[in-house]
This record gives C-alpha cells, sequence and structure tokens, in this order.
C-alpha cells in the first residue's frame, strides 16, 4: 500500500492506482470530460488537473494519469486549481460551445461564459479522441480516429467517408461526453438501407 | 467446473449519477439476501482500478463465481471486467452488467425507493439467469496442420508465397503451377497488366519451389467435410478420374471473377470486336493490332458503373502498350461523361505524349455500334459523330461463374444470390468470429486489379500463418458464446443450417439428410437465430443458452406489477437506443423494464409464452433497423415468432396487441422513447391478464405448445426467412394462404393439447360433452380433435351404457 495525502487527509492507494482511482474511492470530487472507465485514460481535457505540493514548490498535473508515489500532497481545490479549471472551461466552452453537457459541468463550477472567441457556434465536438480509443480498445476495430492536425483535427472516418469497417455497435455515441458522436456517427457508419420515418412535431 | 452460482453482486454508487437518485441501502439489503448470492455490496467505482481490486479480492475469498456488475453500460464496460477477471477464470458470460444509471436512475422522476424497487427487479432478473448460466470450460483451438491454398485465382500464389515464408505446410491446389502457363492464363481475368508479369514470375516460382509446397494440379474440388482446424477436402484429377482426400487445418480460397462478352447489342463477334482479355491475348499471340482501335467502356451500359475504373484502367493500359509499341495504331477510348479519368498527374503526361485520346460521350444517348463506325453524341455540340474503327475493345462483364462458383458453393462460401462473394454479412464484434475474411481472396470477392488481388492473397496468407502460430503456442481459445448441437437431439432436418448466415454449421460427412449436424466453432457468430428455430432445442447457444433467457425473462415477468411491462432490447438497436436515452437524460414511461440480448432473433418464442405465464402483462421486442440486422434476419425471425404469438394470445381470448415487435435506431433515442411510452399506453389501456385457473391454464398451454410442440416449431422455422431470399419476411409466399393454414395448424394442435393436458389432470374417462364444456368449445370440433387422438392411440376410447367415454394413456 502506498500512502499519501490528498487535501490534507491520508490515503492509501494500491499499486498501479492513479491519482484519480484513488481520488474517486475516497469520495474526492474531481471533474472529468476525457476519462472513460473502459480505455486506457489520455490526459487529453486536463479538466482533472490537481496541484502538487512540496513546501515552496507545487506543480500541476492531470490526475487520470498520475501515477500514485508515497507521500505526496495533492490537493484537488486551490485557488491555482480552480483558476486554471476556470481557463480549461472558458477554453472548452470556446471550442464547443453548442455542447450542452459542457455548458451544464462549467456552470456546476461556476464558469458561465468565455473570454476566448468562438469561432464555430454550433460545435460540439472537443476533439478527446475518446470515441477512437473505445472503437480501438473495446470494439476492436479502428472504423474512426481524429484526421488532420491542430485547429483542423476532427474526428472521422478514413477520407471522411462511411467505412465496412464500422459495425454500428454505437459504442462511440454511447462514450461522447459532449454528445458531439450524435451527429458523426451516421457519416461513418453509412446511411441505414431502410431508415425509420421521424415525424416532426 | 463449478456449476454451483455463487454470486457476487457489486452496487455501482458512480460519484452522484446512481446514489442519491436510488435508495442503494435499501436494494443492497434486499439483493443480498437473494438464493444464490454470496456477497452484495456498495463500492463507489467497481470499474476504476480500486474497484476492480476489491473485486478480484472478494471473488477469491468467498469464491465468487459470476459477477453482477450494477452500474452502467455492459457495452462499454463488460470487456475491461473480462479482461481483468480472467485471471480469477471468471469468463466472459460469467460477468453480467445491469445498466442502473441509464435505465433506471436517469430516465424518471421516481423516488430513490421506488427506483431501487425498479433496480431490484432488473438485478433480480440477473441474478436469476446467472443461477441457471452453465459455463463451459475454456478450450484451446485445435489447428495444427497444412493449409489448403485452393482456387484458379492468382492470389493463390501471393497467399502460397506468405505461408512459405512463415515455415507452414501448404498444399497448393491451382489449375497450373508452370509459370509460363500462369503468365498465359492470367490475362483472362486481368487484362492490361502486363507490367506485373515479371514480378509475377518470381512470385509463381516462390510459391511453388519451396520445401514446404505440396502440389496437386489439374485437381477438382468435389466435396469439403470436417470444421476449422480439421477440414477434409476429397480432390478429382482429371486424367484418371481418382478421388483423393486431403486433410487440412485452414482453407484459403482464391477464387477470380470471371470476364464474360457483354450480349448481342454491342456487337461482339470475338473478331473486330472484342472484350478487353482478348484484346490482351491477341497482343500476345500477334503483337499490337494495326489501324484504329476504340476502347468502349461500356460498363454504364451493361448495369456495372461500379466498375467502370477498373475497366477503364486496364483500357488505358491496353492503349499504353499498343501506342508504345506502334505509332501507327490509333488508340481512343470512349467512355461515359459521368465517369472521371483515373490517372494520376504523371500518367496524364504520359497519356498526352503517346497521344491516347479519352473521348466523352452524353451519358442521355447510347452509343451505338455499326459495320466499321462507332456512333456517338458529343458533349459540345450535341451532334452524333461517327467513329471509324479496326478494332472495337469492350469492357467485360464481370461475374461469378464456371469453376470458380462451383469451388465457392462447395467451400459453402455463397450464403446470398448474387454476382459476388461480398465476404461476411454479419456485421459484428471481430471478438465473435473467429476468423471471418481469412479464407478469401481474388476478385471473386470484389472484381479488383491483379495488385490488389495479390495483396488480398498475401494478407490472407499471413493472418492464417498468424492464426496457426497462435494456436501452435496454445493462445488460441475458441469463442465461448458459440452454439452445440446436442447429437442424440438433433433429427437432422437442416432448418439451422437453412437459417444460419455465418456458414458455421454443417455436417460431418456429405451433403446431410438425416445427419446429426455439427457447428464449427471458429466460425459461428453467436447469432443463436438457429438455436431458436430447433424444432427440437437441439442447438444450444453455449453460455447464453435459451434457459437462461427463459430464467431471466421469467424471473422480471414474476416481479412485474399490473402494468409494468417487459422490453428485450437487441444490443444493436434497442439497448444502446434506451442506453443513449438515459446518457442524454431523456425522460420516459419508468414502467418499462429493459433487458439486452445479442440479437432478438435469439428469442425462441417459447420465452415470449413464459413472460406471459409469469404474470407479465405485455411485452415488446426492440430490434434493430430492419435490413440492418447484424446476425442474418434475426430482427424478420423475431417478426415471424412474435406473429405466432399473437396467434395463440388471441386463440386464448387474450388481446393480441399485448406482445409486440418494435424497432430502434440507436443514434435516436427520441424515437425509442415514443416507441415504447406508446406500448406502455397501450398496456395500461388493456390492464393485467386475470390470473383465473382458466387463464392461467391456457398460458401454461401455449407455452408448452410453443416450446414441445415440434410441428408448429417446424413449421414456425420453416416460415423464416432464409439468408438467401432477398424479399423481406412475409412477401416470400401468398402471406394470406399461407397465414390462414398456418392459423389452422396452431388451432388444431393448441385443441389437442389442452385435451390432453385436461384428460391428463382428470384422472378419469370423460365424456364428449364433459370435455367441450369444461374447455368452453364447440362440440363438434373437439369431437373431431378426440377422433385423431384415438386414431394416434395417444387417448384410449371406451363405451360404458353405450356413450363414449375418452381417457388418458400413459
Amino acid at each position: 500500500m502506498i500512502e499519501f495525502n490528498i487535501n490534507d487527509k491520508k490515503v492509501k492507494a494500491g499499486a498501479g492506482w492513479s491519482l484519480l482511482d484513488t481520488a474517486r474511492h475516497y469520495g474526492v470530487d474531481i471533474p472529468t470530460l476525457c476519462y472513460h472507465e473502459s480505455v486506457a485514460a489520455s490526459g487529453a481535457c486536463r479538466l482533472c488537473i490537481v496541484e502538487l505540493k512540496q513546501g515552496d514548490w507545487s506543480k500541476l498535473v492531470a490526475s487520470c494519469i498520475y501515477p500514485v508515489q508515497a507521500g505526496i500532497n495533492v490537493y484537488t481545490e486551490t485557488k491555482r486549481v480552480q483558476n486554471v479549471r476556470r481557463w480549461i472551461f472558458e477554453m472548452l466552452l470556446s471550442a464547443c460551445p453548442a455542447s450542452g453537457e459542457i455548458r451544464r459541468m462549467a456552470a456546476k463550477y461556476g464558469v458561465e461564459s468565455t473570454r476566448f472567441p468562438i469561432h464555430d457556434p454550433d460545435q460540439t465536438c472537443m476533439v478527446c479522441g475518446l470515441c477512437s480509443r473505445v472503437c480501438e480498445e473495446v470494439v476492436g476495430l479502428s472504423a474512426i480516429s481524429t484526421v488532420d492536425r491542430g485547429v483542423h483535427k476532427k474526428v472521422s472516418s478514413p477520407f471522411l467517408r462511411p467505412t465496412d469497417v464500422c459495425v454500428a455497435c454505437g459504442s462511440c455515441v454511447s462514450i461522447c461526453p459532449t454528445g458531439a458522436m450524435q451527429a458523426i456517427f451516421d457519416s461513418v457508419r453509412g446511411k441505414p438501407t431502410m431508415q425509420l420515418t421521424q415525424l416532426t412535431a | 467446473m463449478n456449476n454451483q452460482a455463487k454470486i457476487g453482486v457489486f452496487l455501482c454508487r458512480c460519484g452522484d449519477q446512481i446514489e442519491p437518485l436510488i435508495d442503494l441501502e435499501t436494494l443492497n439489503k434486499e439483493i443480498g439476501h437473494q438464493d444464490h448470492v454470496a456477497h452484495c455490496e456498495i463500492f463507489p467505482f467497481p470499474c476504476m482500478k480500486p474497484g476492480i481490486d476489491h473485486i478480484s479480492q472478494k471473488a477469491a475469498q468467498k469464491g465468487l463465481n459470476r459477477i453482477i456488475i450494477a452500474g452502467c453500460e455492459g457495452r462499454l464496460m463488460l470487456k475491461k471486467f473480462e479482461k481483468e477477471l480472467q485471471l480469477l477464470d471468471l469468463h466472459k458470460e460469467q460477468i453480467d452488467m445491469v445498466n442502473l444509471r441509464g435505465h433506471v436512475a436517469a430516465v424518471s422522476d421516481l423516488g430513490p425507493k421506488e427506483k431501487a424497487a425498479k433496480a431490484g427487479k432488473l438485478i433480480k432478473a440477473s441474478i436469476a439467469e446467472m443461477a441457471v448460466l452453465m459455463p463451459t470450460p475454456q478450450s484451446l483451438a485445435h489447428l495444427d496442420g497444412p493449409v489448403m491454398v485452393i482456387g484458379d485465382g492468382i492470389a493463390a500464389f501471393t497467399a502460397a508465397r506468405e505461408l512459405s515464408r512463415n515455415n507452414i505446410n501448404f498444399f497448393l491446389a491451382v489449375e497450373t503451377t508452370n509459370p509460363e502457363a500462369v503468365l498465359r492464363n492470367v490475362v483472362r481475368a486481368y487484362p492490361g497488366e502486363r507490367e506485373y508479369f515479371e514480378r509475377l514470375e518470381t512470385i509463381v516460382k516462390e510459391a511453388v519451389e519451396n520445401p514446404q509446397a505440396t502440389l496437386l494440379p489439374r485437381s477438382r474440388l468435389t466435396a469439403l467435410s470436417g470444421v476449422t482446424g480439421n477440414y477434409a477436402l476429397t480432390f478429382e484429377t482429371e486424367d484418371e478420374n481418382l478421388s483423393q482426400k486431403y486433410k487440412a487445418a485452414a482453407i484459403i480460397a482464391c477464387l477470380d471473377a470471371q470476364l464474360e462478352p457483354p450480349g448481342p447489342a454491342f456487337g461482339y463477334d470475338g473478331q473486330k470486336v472484342m472484350i478487353q482479355p482478348e484484346m490482351e491475348a491477341y497482343i500476345q499471340q500477334h503483337g499490337t493490332p494495326a489501324g484504329r482501335t476504340i476502347f468502349w467502356l461500356n460498363d454504364y451500359e451493361i448495369d456495372q458503373a461500379d466498375f467502370v475504373q477498373l475497366s477503364a484502367r486496364s483500357a488505358w493500359n491496353l492503349a499504353r502498350h499498343i501506342r508504345r509499341h506502334s505509332k501507327e495504331t490509333q488508340a481512343i477510348i470512349l467512355h461515359n461523361q459521368l465517369m472521371p479519368i483515373p490517372l494520376s498527374a504523371a500518367e496524364r503526361i504520359e497519356n498526352r505524349n503517346l497521344g491516347i485520346i479519352w473521348l466523352p460521350y452524353d451519358n442521355a444517348v447510347r452509343p451505338s455500334i455499326q459495320t466499321d463506325f462507332l456512333t456517338f453524341c458529343s458533349l459540345t455540340d450535341h451532334v452524333e459523330h461517327e467513329l471509324e474503327w479496326d478494332q472495337v475493345v469492350l469492357s467485360p462483364v464481370r461475374s461469378l461463374a464456371g469453376e470458380s462458383l462451383r469451388t465457392a458453393r462447395i467451400l459453402g462460401l455463397i450464403h446470398r444470390e448474387g454476382r459476388f462473394i461480398t465476404g461476411h454479412h454479419a456485421k459484428v464484434r471481430p471478438e465473435m468470429v473467429g476468423r471471418e475474411e481469412t479464407y478469401l481472396a481474388g476478385s471473386a470477392r470484389y472484381p479488383c486489379d491483379l495488385h490488389e488481388a495479390l495483396n488480398q492473397g498475401q494478407k490472407a496468407g499471413s493472418k492464417t500463418a498468424r492464426m496457426l502460430k497462435k494456436a501452435v503456442q496454445g493462445q488460441l481459445y475458441l469463442p465461448r458464446v458459440v452454439c452445440m448441437v446436442d447429437p442424440a437431439k438433433c433429427i437432422g432436418c437442416g432448418q439451422c443450417q437453412e437459417l444460419c448466415d455465418c456458414g458455421g454449421i454443417g455436417v460431418d460427412e456429405g451433403p446431410g439428410g438425416g445427419l446429426p449436424r455439427i457447428v464449427d466453432p471458429m466460425v459461428c457468430t453467436g447469432g443463436g437465430t438457429c438455436a431458436a428455430a430447433c424444432p427440437y432445442h437441439a442447438l444450444v447457444l453455449q453460455n447464453n443458452s435459451n434457459d437462461q433467457r427463459e430464467a431471466r425473462v421469467a424471473a422480471l415477468s414474476r416481479q412485474m406489477a399490473a402494468d409494468e411491462i417487459v422490453a428485450i432490447g437487441c444490443v444493436w438497436g434497442g439497448l444502446p437506443a434506451a442506453d443513449n436515452a438515459g446518457k442524454q437524460g431523456l425522460q420516459y414511461d419508468p414502467r418499462i423494464h429493459i433487458l439486452g440480448v445479442p440479437c432478438v432473433g435469439q428469442i425462441d418464442p417459447c420465452v415470449m409464452a413464459r413472460a406471459f405465464l409469469e404474470g407479465a402483462p405485455g411485452l415488446i421486442l426492440v430490434g434493430c433497423l430492419p435490413e440492418e440486422c447484424h446476425h442474418s434476419f434475426g430482427v424478420d425471425h423475431a417478426w415471424s415468432r412474435v406473429n405466432v404469438l399473437k396467434k395463440l394470445l388471441t386463440l386464448c381470448g387474450f388481446n393480441r396487441q399485448r406482445i409486440a415487435l418494435a424497432h430502434a435506431d440507436l443514434n435516436k433515442p427520441q424515437e425509442f422513447i415514443k416507441t415504447v411510452e406508446s406500448f406502455a399506453q397501450t398496456i395500461a389501456l388493456l390492464g393485467p391478464i386475470d390470473r383465473t385457473p382458466l387463464n392461467l391454464d391456457k398460458l401454461q398451454t401455449i407455452y408448452e405448445l410453443i416450446k414441445y410442440n415440434t410441428r408448429i416449431r417446424h413449421l414456425l422455422s420453416a416460415s423464416l426467412r432464409r439468408p438467401w431470399e432477398k424479399s423481406y419476411r412475409g412477401e416470400q409466399r401468398h402471406a394470406l394462404d399461407y397465414d390462414r393454414d398456418f392459423m389452422a395448424v396452431i388451432e388444431e394442435e393448441f385443441l389437442q393439447l389442452r385435451l390432453l393436458r385436461l384428460l391428463q389432470d382428470e384422472k378419469q374417462p370423460l365424456r364428449l360433452q364433459d370435455l367441450a364444456i369444461s374447455l368452453r368449445e364447440d362440440e363438434i370440433q373437439v369431437a373431431d380433435c378426440l377422433w385423431n387422438l384415438v386414431t394416434d392411440g395417444t387417448i384410449s376410447l371406451t363405451h360404458q351404457q353405450r356413450e363414449a367415454f375418452y381417457s388418458f394413456v400413459n
């Protein structure tokens, strides 16, 4: 057992646990978006940051990928953490303004507007890559991945076309933390040969 | 393996997403007292590292052999649990999940106590299923021995080369192994690929001249038997008519499509108007032709527009060869305006230098051919111009025919009608299929060029090599959820084999006819509609058996209140739609209780009948979209079964709306909600089925009839849609005639069963009038039915004081 402190409380962690594992086990709330228990953590969204303090020295780490060490002091709600978390929420709000899930989560942490410019008001995807990770690790296929780089990076099937590799299991839709995959899904699996009519109310 | 269930239930708090919404403490107490439950506790996050450590520890400590995690979507989480708990000998299907978060907590505004009650019902149903699970031991796949590379496709040589590079022994059963003859023949299937010939020759030599190869030239495949790892292939040699049997662990089929001339409308004569492979052969024999050669890409006109690019490449390759070798010959490629020209920038430069003309024609006007002239409508001026020709080269019609078709049939690769073998139909997760496409390469699969065909052969070879290596190292396990046949029960009717789309069911020897079937576990996808169709329950889906589903549905139905509904969702349609509705926080009628199954086609009609018998007032099956079923036609089969139940319900005087089939798209949870809400309203209006002795007796009769009556079960499975049938469910025969006949059979069998049950219960001889009155049926019908039973010898007839008495014969 590895002993260390979270918010000045003594905790014990097993081998191979991450900071997030330990914190959640002890009921400490840390927000996450790109983390899902079914796949390996990737530390993409940085929402799960916590502060590691040792004397005057301190650093911010992503708790989902930070392995526990004996004797460290972890703080989840310091001013610095709250401040950076607010920036992250603001950036997420500017990157995916149309996502209700992100808006709700940000509001829970007191962030309701963003100071950053909004380029695409309809955007919901934050390109965390959970969908491609679940496709590879859980389903065992690679029907989708992120394409292009930098600010143009987006989630898609190869060549932006529906792919035969996709078995249309919908794991990506269920795992998507922002609800973006619902719109992308049809462009990946291809249109079903028969569709149910939808009446608009 | 221990079949006595010791179940561990772990209730997930999931942060604040389950705990405050569902009263877990009450639930914990309730579940803890259930039979078979050896351990039950609440845990913050069973899915994270601390949780998994804890579950492993508890499982080892208390010797748990079944685990139920009540938390979220099993579709996403189960694999992780399976992987982590494998070390404790807890395998797939010994771990189950109940989606409390998505199916209970998030989707209604009930109080925590009521939600706990709903959750309890779902968990108890899962416990009931786990209690009857008979887990099979993990068994290794035995794949040791040579690989059979078969077929006259060119891909055979790359597949063989790949195998020899991996030091795997193989048989090579091809038309010829002489490199020169191979090159002569390859033009028949791949015209205009001259550039590859040098490379192809080295490939053929490498494949043929090595110690791993056993060559079987000039032999025809006549029969196949056995399963993966232990195939027996019978060959007949052309010269001597001798039959020879070979054993192989795996088969790679390399088949090429046939290229044939189009119909008479194109003026084909094989001399001056020819198809591309003939032009290639002409060049081989006589050198480049003289005069003006027109390549007419008539793929749009012969209804194969998809392959026009392929024909265009061949035409360009041929034209390029002609122009390079003879400056006098003109080459014109006449193509439909709709077709983009498939040349790269460098090729366009070469094209310009060689002076090959690409001439588009208007799609609206079909070009026509006459002596020495070809008429086409120009795009620029809409005038019908004429082209003078010395040779016209047409695009070939591509199809699967001749020897390739015959071989494909014997190997069981053809499941549906069509021009090509489009690989495997079942669109399921890779872990559900042992091998999938490893067995098929070449243009018979889908028209392709030589490069692609060779590539496919190489891939098939390396995949097979990898599989064999894994098996030799003892790492290749048989899939756990596959069908198994009980040879003692199987009468060899072959219904399952006809219904199976994965090609996993066969006979050990010969064509069939009364022999018990066997299942190839490496091919079976575990769809299970075949098992549900078996009239004798001889086919059992291991680790996911009918008994398990029946137990689960029965346990849930028993707990249903007067207006509560059992819903069964397939994992590709209804279940994910429900999961996603929960995920999005959409609300719907809390009276719906959802169970998940891999495919609604797995649900035997007796399970549906059992739901009503145990007290469910309504049952809805939510499958995927029609024609989108991942396992053959499971949804269509469910349709047929639901309709039999509807008939039986009507026969008993119950409302037939109590059972329904619905379709859901996983990406449209709102629509799923409309479906279940509408059904909930229907059932609320109908109210419960009165549990009077008469009604219970009727429900029991329905259940017994649909479970054990082989006549009805045979008729039902004969009516199910076969994988090769293109028409949708009821369209296969005269719908009404069929329905009436079927109804008549059901009525007859139903009355017979009720009579038998009554006579059996009474234990004393009864008169016709007494029987008719207690069954509340028409006397004449009962008399007919009694007479049938008496002639069968099932019941006996005695006369006392000039009156006929009927009694049951044991």
